[in-house]
């Protein structure tokens, strides 16, 4: 029987050299044994994604090394998230999240999405091509607190405009994302958005960031 | 000196021959709301019908000054062509492009590109259609030069698969993106070649799924420039090569395959370090592009003045003609986008770093 230092070490062997299998049968084997879930996900799968994050910083990784990966992480994800108690942090707020209409891209969605995964979010994920209203619809049956949208190209960008009025005339204190190649830091401010990133890439730095001040405050709560 | 007409001076722009001022001009998509509100068109009508897609065109040159007409304005065509329905949100009253909501190959290995495909795409609907177009800005606007432009092999892939699983495929099976990309190039090259033969006065080559915040420089290198450099060298014409995203890491290697395949100019979108890459590419290079499509020509906040600064700015890159970063953006603010039309043709009248003045 592995050790759990030995789980641990596979979950994030797995998640940075992107093997799938190493890390469903890891997480599996950590369940099988009786450690929690959550150490798994946080010393494990979080802790490889962080590496990922300065492999990527470096340009020693690029995002299709990113997306592998993160199908390795999803992999021990599915299998352990079931298993982490609500009162241990499990659902810890809500997401609502998706490209907006006229944007068939979600590489850079999906990746944030993957960020409020790991950190044990409900997650709302409306998909691409998402109509404007859908998303004002979405946070005031949820209540989520922050709504993240995503947008790959210029001419479908203004969108996240009208979405961001709208959800604010209705709720103020909801946080507002946007992500995508075409926004900038000034594209997001004069939106009056609350947060950005700037590409599918800074969205996994920036995801992954989220993701480390977690771990920190896990060991925190210790 | 009597005045050049825009064809003029952008074919004289593309041969190095001095011209009477800068060029103020676009390769990339370039259909502008106010041209077809004047026209009376809904904006989801214009993109399948030869007529409207030329006349939508050239007012949209002719109202705001620009020396080109570019033909088409949307990224769906070989992908439609190739068998996807496309959306054209004939029910939103918003700016949306056409596109593709549903790829019918779910996996790369289901991807059939036959030799009709490949020999007869211009046959096909909708492509059959933008020579009819080209024709009729040829006969209705002949003082305006033509562009017409061709998405690169890997981002034309990612409009007929998942780009998710084309980019994770470069790794898990590099041999099938290989023949993939080898047969996307094929089609491309009978594209721009039907295209030139049909009145386009230049071509440009976007690949803007390449860009170095999304593939390694590695990878552009071994994958995507031999490519490149192949499709461009087999079109006629004046060819330009342009890649979005990030592209300071890539400058020189873009360059490679301009000077390799006889292209005329580069292009860059806004996240390029221009004074850089004139630094890297020395005073030979044509470089193009770079201005901010959203910021300066359309966001409601940006002031008449500042969007004249961002002109200057451009200029003041060191680019070779005022061209955009990306599409332009069809929503702009008349009066921001006459003033940076404007300023481009008199801030600087003297010859810039590989074009001479008259």
């Amino acid at each position: 029987m592995a050790t759990k230092e030995e789980l641990l070490e596979a979950l994030k062997d797995g998640v940075i050299n992107y093997k799938e299998d190493q890390v469903k049968e890891a997480a599996q084997a950590a369940i099988d044994d009786g450690h929690l879930a959550l150490e798994m996900i946080m010393d494990g799968l979080a802790a490889g994604m962080e590496v990922v994050g300065e492999l990527y910083e470096r340009h020693e990784y690029f995002v299709p090394e990113v997306l592998m990966c993160a199908d390795a992480l999803y992999g021990g994800l599915a299998i352990l998230r079931p298993h982490v108690p609500k009162q241990d942090g499990g659902t810890v707020a809500q997401v609502v999240i998706g490209s907006i209409q006229g944007d068939v891209h979600d590489i850079g969605k999906n990746l944030v999405k993957m960020m409020f995964d790991v950190a044990g979010w409900e997650v709302y994920d409306l998909g691409r091509d998402v109509p404007l209203e859908k998303f004002v619809e979405e946070q005031m049956r949820t209540d989520a607190e922050v709504v993240a949208m995503s947008a790959m190209m210029t001419t479908t960008m203004l969108g996240m405009k009208k979405v961001i009025k709208m959800i604010k005339e209705k709720n103020p204190n909801v946080a507002i994302m946007l992500g995508g190649a075409p926004v900038t830091q000034d594209v997001a401010k004069l939106f009056g958005a609350d947060g950005y990133a700037e590409s599918a890439g800074n969205a996994v730095a920036e995801g992954i960031k989220m993701i480390s001040r977690l771990r920190e405050f896990e060991k925190q709560k210790k | 000196m009597a005045e050049l007409t825009p064809i003029e001076r952008v074919k004289r722009f593309f041969n190095r021959e001095p011209v009477d001022k800068m060029p103020f001009f676009t390769g990339m998509g370039m259909v502008l709301r106010p041209a077809i509100q004047k026209l009376g068109y809904k904006f989801p009508s214009i993109h399948r019908d030869a007529e409207k897609l030329a006349y939508a065109g050239i007012e949209s040159a002719r109202m705001f000054n620009l020396d080109s007409v570019v033909i088409p304005f949307d990224m769906c065509w070989e992908s439609e062509a190739l068998g996807n329905e496309i959306s054209l949100y004939e029910d939103s009253e918003d700016t949306l492009y056409p596109t593709i909501p549903y790829k019918k190959w779910a996996e790369l290995d289901q991807v059939e590109i036959t030799p009709d495909d490949i020999d007869n795409i211009m046959d096909k609907y909708p492509m059959n259609l933008i020579p009819e177009a080209i024709k009729i800005v040829k006969n209705e606007a002949p003082e305006l030069a033509l562009g017409a432009w061709q998405l690169g092999p890997f981002t034309q892939c990612g409009q007929t698969i998942e780009l998710d699983k084309v980019l994770k495929a470069v790794f898990k099976e590099k041999q099938r993106v290989e023949d993939i990309l080898d047969k996307f190039s094929d089609m491309i090259i009978n594209i721009g070649n039907a295209l030139i033969d049909a009145g386009a006065d230049f071509i440009t080559l976007r690949e803007p799924g390449v860009a170095a915040d999304l593939l390694s420089p590695r990878t552009f290198k071994e994958l995507i420039a031999p490519r490149l450099t192949r499709i461009l060298k087999a079109w006629r014409s004046p060819k330009v090569l342009h890649i979005c995203g990030s592209t300071d890491p890539l400058v020189e290697m873009m360059w490679q395959v301009v000077q390799d395949s006889g292209a005329q100019a580069i292009s860059f979108d806004i996240k390029n370090n221009l004074l850089e890459s004139r630094k890297k590419l020395g005073n030979d290079a044509i470089i193009l592009g770079n201005y901010d499509v959203f910021k300066l020509p359309c966001a409601e906040e940006t002031t008449v003045e500042e969007a004249i600064e961002g002109i200057k700015t451009n200029i003041d890159g060191l680019v070779d003609a005022v061209w955009p970063g990306c599409d332009l953006w069809p929503d702009i603010k008349p009066e921001n986008f006459k003033a940076m039309e404007k300023t481009a043709r008199e801030y600087k009248p003297g010859p810039t770093p590989a074009v001479g003045r008259l």
